[in-house]
């Protein structure tokens, strides 16, 4: 089997990896890494969000990118978003607002409003709802999902 | 002492949203265990064929590949089904639908056994297929089973419908299609089965709504006894009544099975499309007859249900559909009836609402049609026939209490209504206010056991634990059981926990579906408390040495006669030092009295408790294009008793969006001879597709039978959307949309 040399920082933390090219980043988190957040909704299609992650903080569906196009990239995946132990307060307020039924969808869609919220502090609903319009959820209707920005959005602007 | 509060309605916060926020909680796909084997299915690449031959070998000399399972090599029951035992785990000599298993592959990994699978060859004869439910009745369609393609049917009937309609001064005959829809679940199917060589014994993890069921099919399948199989149920990632389906446990266990190690299977999506259960395509014929003051006299309806290939939970889910047609309403003379037939189509099973959201698309969309009819308005004709307490409906069920929910539903109906129409229009837009009324029943229908037993555990830090012997399908059911155990056993929220589901450990709470489980549950933990408490004071009267009845219980503690306290942690601790530990289990049994409860029909009717809600739709339709904006919703629902608000909105709110896809915008249609199976073209609604202004009224009038008086609320929330937007759109461009989704087309009224 062929392999490639992959350089990448997962979270933080550099790693390098010797790896079938045809893996996704999405594979190597979930089966290399161990780190199960990141999940497979729609079979790798790009269709359904729960298995986005950050890439250099811009936020991607990991099924649709091959392991040999994050060389020398910086990834954040859900479990690196807050200290070990500790939660980051956009996962606080999807708790708090109830937003968080089966919770198949909530890793996506939580690094989905990271990345919204890095770009626009004070987002109306209707941006709300476009930055989460990648991010499928079949539980809630969205409508606690968006309370729940506003929530963070408020925490956010005040730290 | 323990600080309580009364915690029934306190807005608690479930505890497993934090591991899921944080990316930490396992759904069965996240498990991982040493040496794990994989699965692929290879499915039929036909609608329907005959197997002629299967040429396994050149998959076999992969490197890598383990095992491969044909139907042949099935030690047990071949087949499985709730019902009608008439699904096989894997085809056996004849397929009847695209992407029905044929051949099990285990292999080191996932892509060895994907890549071994695709060097099958399948040898087919092409058998002709049908995929219509009235043509599958016709005496020249293809036959899918021995039996026939008549699944069930069901004929009902009060009073004297031509008697009725001869009453009638308007007559209004309408046809209704509904079509297929996905649970649409982000988890897809998964299982994870690990094969003990000690003793042939197999755990299996699973994504199910029904672990002990599943526990069943998979001993049945590998020829094990029952206690052989152990059944764990991980944290599910939505299930929407589509994960009332053992297949992909059966296989996995099937797998391990043979090669005697631990085997994952995976659903794609495009698999998950083609080979799990969908809701009921329907064709809904109908009749009413109403006089000149508005009461109705006479309905009369046909329904032809598509259940596909095998019946999964058809024949239920035709039940439900049938006793719902009538809707809310008074109607003297009612003929109802149902056909379930056998097509070549995906299969079609449970799926929250089972069979009443298709029901209540005819009826409530014929009210409004009978209200243009007659110039009368559609709130006031609804008010005018409305269900009342002690109106006997025409399955013979008496309406409770829970009725006068229906006069409170339309009140509020007609003022969100005004406030509605007072909203102005975007410029050019044709708006529309549209509502309908919702009912949908609790429980499994009249004589089938229904027993749910569930246990508690007081811990020796005097904390509660609850054996919960029913999954959590990620609506919050634990949430709901541990704030009613905590009410009942005086203890803060934080006090009382719940254990993952154990088919070794846990008692059996039967499936978790029909808008009954906090009732189930519910009923079940008061009883244990009660029962615990008592335990708990007749070890205190022996340990203490008081008579038991000057004991009390108060907030985890005994109280003695002179008023000092014993913390129930003592009491536990001490009888921990004897082996011993304070525990209850309690059954409830869903309650379908014989003296109270029509005996006249089949087994699984009638259903006796209802809950109540409507739905009122603002839309703005643009007139050049035929897109529906749905831009205003409210959805009132009689809870009985709020435990948990949020969990209570977020049925609702949850509930809406999925009637909002069946209403606008989802349908697995079948495109160049497959289906659609992906969400590229099945389409979910989106946070961008959602009402900008969505509002939940929540009623609390109390069910006596319930707990805390609960009622359900699981499914009732996407009840009435479709026909609440049809009425809407109706309103708002003239067009009366009769089959779903309301596409664009259908509102322009263009030829497909």
């Amino acid at each position: 089997m062929r392999t490639i040399e992959v350089s990448l920082i997962l979270n933080g933390l550099k790693k390098d990896l010797t790896i079938d090219p045809n893996k996704t980043l999405l594979e190597v988190i979930r089966e290399d890494f161990g780190l199960t957040g990141a999940k497979d909704g729609c079979g790798g299609e790009g269709e359904c969000g729960a298995c986005t992650v950050l890439l250099d903080g811009y936020l991607v569906n990991s099924c649709m990118i091959f392991i040999g196009q994050v060389d020398g990239l910086n990834i954040t995946t859900i479990e690196g978003l807050a200290p070990e132990g500790e939660y980051h307060p956009i996962q606080e307020a999807f708790v708090s607002a109830g937003a968080v039924q089966c919770g198949y969808c909530t890793p996506g869609a939580v690094l989905a409003v990271k990345a919204l919220l890095d770009k626009n502090s004070h987002p109306s609903d209707q941006v709300i709802k476009e930055g989460l319009s990648g991010n499928l959820c079949r539980c809630t209707g969205y409508t606690k999902m968006v309370d729940a920005v506003q929530i963070a959005a408020e925490v956010l602007s005040d730290d | 002492m323990i600080e309580t509060r009364s915690v029934v309605g306190n807005p608690e916060i479930r505890k497993d949203a934090w591991c899921k926020a944080a990316g930490k909680a396992l759904y069965t796909a996240d498990i991982h265990v040493e040496d794990m084997k994989h699965g692929f299915i290879l499915r039929a690449a036909y609608h329907h064929a005959r197997i002629l031959d299967i040429d396994i070998s050149p998959a076999f000399n992969v490197p890598g590949v383990l095992a491969i399972l044909t139907a042949d090599d099935i030690p047990g029951a071949k087949v499985f089904g709730s019902l009608i035992p008439d699904q096989p785990s894997l085809a056996d000599g004849v397929v009847r639908h695209l992407g029905e298993p044929v051949v099990l592959v285990i292999a080191e990994t996932k892509d060895i056994a994907r890549k071994a699978g695709e060097l099958i060859n399948i040898n087919y004869e092409p058998l002709e297929a049908v995929f219509d439910p009235v043509d599958a009745l016709q005496p020249d369609a293809p036959k899918l089973h021995d039996s026939g393609n008549n699944v069930s049917e069901l004929n009902v009937s009060e009073g004297d419908v031509i008697k009725g309609f001869k009453e009638a001064d308007f007559i209004l005959e309408e046809t209704f299609r509904l079509p297929r829809i996905s649970p649409g679940y982000m988890e897809p199917e998964t299982s994870l089965a690990i094969w003990h060589e000690e003793g042939n014994t197999v755990t299996v993890w699973v994504s199910s709504q029904h672990p002990f069921t599943d526990q069943e099919f998979i001993a049945a399948a590998l020829d094990l006894p029952v206690s052989s199989v152990q059944v764990k149920s991980s944290v599910i990632g939505g299930a929407f009544g589509g994960k009332e389906d053992s297949s992909i446990s059966i296989l996995a266990a099937l797998g391990a099975q043979a090669v005697k190690a631990p085997v994952r299977l995976v659903n794609t999506r495009k698999e998950s499309f083609l080979a799990h259960p969908k809701r009921h395509p329907a064709e809904i014929r109908m009749k009413l007859g109403t006089k000149k003051d508005g009461s109705f006299t006479a309905l009369q309806a046909q329904a032809y249900m598509d259940t596909g290939a095998y019946a999964s939970y058809g024949p239920a889910v035709a039940m439900i559909l049938t006793e719902t047609l009538a809707g809310s309403y008074r109607i003297p003379n009612v003929k109802i009836d149902t056909f379930l037939s056998y097509t070549n189509s995906p299969l079609s099973g449970a799926m929250r609402g089972f069979g009443s959201p298709q029901s209540h698309f005819a009826i409530e969309s014929m009210v409004d049609m009978m209200a243009e009819k007659i110039g009368l308005d559609p709130i006031k004709l609804r008010k005018k026939n409305s269900l009342r307490p002690g109106d006997k409906v025409f399955t013979g069920v008496e309406m409770s209490n829970s009725a006068t929910a229906l006069m409170i539903c339309l009140d509020k109906s007609q003022d969100i209504k005004d406030r509605y129409l007072a909203v102005e229009a975007t410029p050019g837009k044709k708006t529309g206010v549209g509502m309908a009324l919702a009912a949908q029943s609790m429980g499994l229908g009249a004589n089938v056991p229904d027993d749910s037993t569930h246990r508690l555990l007081w811990n020796t830090d005097g904390s509660v634990e609850i054996y919960l012997g029913s999954p959590d399908l990620g609506q919050g059911l634990v949430t709901a059981a541990e704030q009613i155990t905590a009410e009942a056993l005086e203890l803060p929220f934080d006090r009382v926990t719940t254990r993952e589901l154990d088919t070794l450990l846990s008692p059996n709470g039967n499936v978790t579906c029909a808008s009954r489980m906090t009732y189930m549950v519910g009923n079940a933990l008061i009883d244990a408390s009660e029962k615990l408490i008592t335990g708990l004071l007749s070890a205190a009267s022996v340990m203490l040495d008081f008579p038991v009845e000057s004991l009390s219980y108060k907030k985890g503690c005994v109280l003695k006669p002179d008023g000092t306290e014993v913390t129930v942690n003592e009491i536990t601790t001490r009888l921990a030092a004897d082996s011993a530990v304070l525990q209850s289990e309690s059954t409830f049994s869903f309650p379908y009295p014989e003296e109270t409860t029509p005996q006249h029909l089949p087994i699984g009717m009638p259903h006796t408790l209802y809950c109540f809600g409507a739905q009122i739709a603002r839309v703005e339709v643009d007139p050049e294009l035929g897109t529906v904006d749905v831009t205003h919703f409210a959805a009132i629902h009689d809870v009985g008793r709020i435990i948990n608000q949020a969990g209570v909105e977020g049925q609702i709110e949850g509930g809406v969006a999925t009637g909002l896809g069946y209403a606008l915008y989802e349908n697995m249609l079948q495109k160049e001879n497959q289906w659609i199976d992906s969400f590229t073209e099945y389409l979910l609604p989106t946070a961008m597709d959602l009402p900008e202004h969505f509002e939940s009224v929540i009623l609390e009038i109390p069910e006596a039978s319930g707990p805390y008086g609960v009622k359900g609320i699981g499914e009732i929330p996407l009840v009435a959307t479709a026909p609440a937007v049809a009425n809407a759109v109706f309103d708002a461009v003239g067009v009366r949309v009769t089959e779903l989704p309301i596409t664009p087309e259908r509102v322009l009224e263009i030829e497909e």
